[in-house]
């Protein structure tokens, strides 16, 4: 156990040195991650101020759900880099996944070694930023059990997340081409997890409850924290199962992905 | 229980490929109906290999070597038939098994993409949990052997071929694996650089003993550095055993080169061809197994005089081919 820690921080260790080697690219990377996260929360407080509220949700209360989803997805693209269905579908094709196959060290910790996409930090920073800006304008009323409960949603969707992101790395081992559809789980879902659910239709609030269940990890939880009512008429247990959908997620894509690499060592490349 | 290394037996392993019908109607069928065509990449092979031992292991393109080795390394499930390595099965144990086996493939590196080689190396020690002053030993032996000093600061994508194949020589041995797999070694590499990793090949397997199973295009690696050779062709095991015995069966004509000491009219013997005359030098050419090369030169001596001599072997490469081309070993 504390030899794959090790490794991994060794592992780690040699993508940020890699990284910070080109200084002025990093920047970039930084500057123009951020700007684009910027804009995406900018235009939506421009609707909000325009229209003062979606469908009975404040600026403060869309913001809430917009920075939980921008944490949490920030930090699992910092630590899942290397799951990225981006980088990882080319190592596949490359034949670079063999060489992890070759080190007796457990693949998955290799695969999240291998890479830690710095820039994401700029990601990161502008969701605490718009998640500190929510709780300056809702008037959350705290109690210990919220308090407690906070960290635990955050690193639920952070499981989620990671989960979308290995379920996608995995279908690269039978598709050639990256399967563009991954994406709209992924980076679509993470996008409308930023809205009210009760906003989408029926099929799609349908498809994020039971196929992909999106909606127990940040709308639920926040109708818990801002003391709204269930418009949806869920049970009332339905704002904590975030751990169980989160970490549920993360295990069904761990399972699959075992599956994958048994297909992959049955076929080659 | 026997005291191979590596057992295989009737080792299979066929791949699915999906046909492509060509054209308009082939596009639509081709999305419609998934035809497989079956690949028989290795086709029920048996061998065993004994510690200690250095193998050629050689066939054209597409024969199944690769494929063999994968699944000797364990990156290949096998479809069938039965394999073990260490007394293991390597797909079925696989971080148990690769830590007692080095590979290096020729065509690319195992190495740290942007990492210099030596911080490459250290990680290692690392993952392979290699004790301190053990890797300290290894990498002071074969940082002389493989000439590595001056290029230990560069980050692996910058090195040369040959530095790059030295370097990933070294990254698979610091851990004294019992066996190591090389896939094309020499591939791509000058003369002098050939050399040098042949040397270093042969210094390993005799001096620690290394197992070594080579696969290579390059037959002059075989002929320096192998005395069991396998022959793989379409996915089946042709030949298996001693060079020697290889060119003794297969080789086709021997040459005698004849420097008389005076030039003759005409310089006939029984069993011979002339094939080039230039002066008082003759080649003759004449078939194993209808005479001897002592034969013909008693003949010969006792019509000429003679002033020098030179028999000339097939060359391994000559034989080879002919095995492939003229499928010599079909069975």
């Amino acid at each position: 156990m504390w030899s794959a820690i090790d490794i991994y921080c060794r592992l780690i260790s040699i993508r940020i040195r890699a990284q910070l080697q080109y200084r002025i690219s990093f920047l970039l990377d930084l500057v123009a991650a951020a700007f684009a996260t910027a804009t995406g929360f900018g235009t939506l407080a421009l609707v909000l101020q325009r229209f003062d509220n979606i469908a009975g949700w404040t600026l403060g209360e869309v913001a809430f759900l917009y920075g939980m989803v921008e944490t949490a997805f920030g930090i699992m693209d910092l630590f899942f880099s290397g799951f990225d269905p981006d980088t990882f579908g080319p190592m596949v094709q490359r034949g670079r996944f063999d060489q992890l196959l070759l080190r007796p060290v457990s693949i998955t910790l290799q695969v999240l070694g291998s890479d830690i996409a710095l820039r994401r930090l700029s990601r990161i920073t502008q969701g605490i930023i718009v998640l500190g800006i929510a709780l300056a304008l809702v008037n959350i009323r705290w109690t210990p059990a919220k308090v407690a409960y906070l960290p635990l949603v955050l690193v639920s969707l952070i499981a989620f997340f990671g989960g979308l992101f290995i379920i996608g790395s995995t279908t690269t081992f039978w598709t050639v081409k990256r399967v563009e559809a991954i994406n709209i789980f992924t980076y679509g879902g993470s996008e409308m997890m930023a809205y009210p659910m009760h906003i989408y239709t029926k099929w799609m609030r349908h498809f994020f409850t039971y196929i992909i269940p999106a909606i127990f990890l940040n709308y639920y939880p926040a109708l818990y924290f801002l003391d709204k009512p269930d418009p949806l008429h869920m049970p009332s247990f339905a704002p904590f199962l975030s751990p169980v959908a989160g970490f549920g997620m993360l295990a069904a894509a761990l399972a699959f992905w075992r599956f994958g690499i048994r297909h992959y060592t049955s076929t080659g490349t | 229980m026997s005291s191979s290394i590596i057992t295989v037996s009737n080792l299979k392993k066929y791949f699915k490929v999906s046909k492509h019908h060509r054209g308009a109607w082939g596009t639509l069928r081709n999305l419609l109906t998934r035809e497989y065509k079956l690949v028989r990449a290795v086709d029920g092979i048996s061998f065993e290999i004994e510690p200690g031992e250095l193998v050629g292991y050689i066939g054209p393109n597409g024969a199944g070597k690769s494929t063999t080795i994968k699944m000797l390394t364990g990156l290949l499930v096998p479809s069938g038939g039965d394999l073990w390595v260490n007394g293991r099965v390597p797909w079925k144990a696989r971080q148990a098994h690769v830590i007692n086996i080095g590979a290096v493939f020729g065509q690319r590196t195992t190495l740290w993409w942007d990492l210099p080689v030596i911080e490459s190396l250290d990680l290692l020690q690392y993952i392979y949990e290699i004790p301190p002053d053990r890797f300290r030993q290894n990498l002071d032996e074969f940082r002389g052997l493989l000439d590595l000093d001056s290029f230990l600061d560069t980050p692996v994508r910058s090195l040369s071929l040959g530095q790059r194949m030295r370097a990933d020589l070294c990254a698979a041995l610091l851990h004294d694996p019992m066996l190591l797999f090389l896939d094309e070694p020499t591939i791509g590499l000058d003369v002098v650089a050939k050399e040098r990793i042949r040397q270093f090949i042969l210094h390993i397997n005799r001096q620690r003993g290394t197992t070594v199973i080579l696969t290579t295009h390059d037959l002059s690696d075989v002929e320096k550095l192998c005395e069991r050779v396998m022959i793989i062709d379409q996915g089946r095991l042709l030949f298996d055993g001693e060079l020697d015995a290889l060119r003794e069966r297969f080789s086709g004509k021997r040459e005698l080169v004849v420097y008389f000491a005076q030039e003759y009219e005409a310089v006939v013997v029984e069993g011979a061809q002339v094939v080039a005359r230039d002066g008082t030098r003759a080649t003759y050419q004449f078939e194993r197994g209808t005479i001897t090369a002592s034969e013909l030169i008693g003949r010969l001596s006792a019509s000429y005089r003679i002033h020098d001599l030179q028999v000339r072997e097939p060359e391994i490469e000559e034989t080879v081919r002919r095995i492939y081309e003229e499928r010599l070993l079909e069975t």
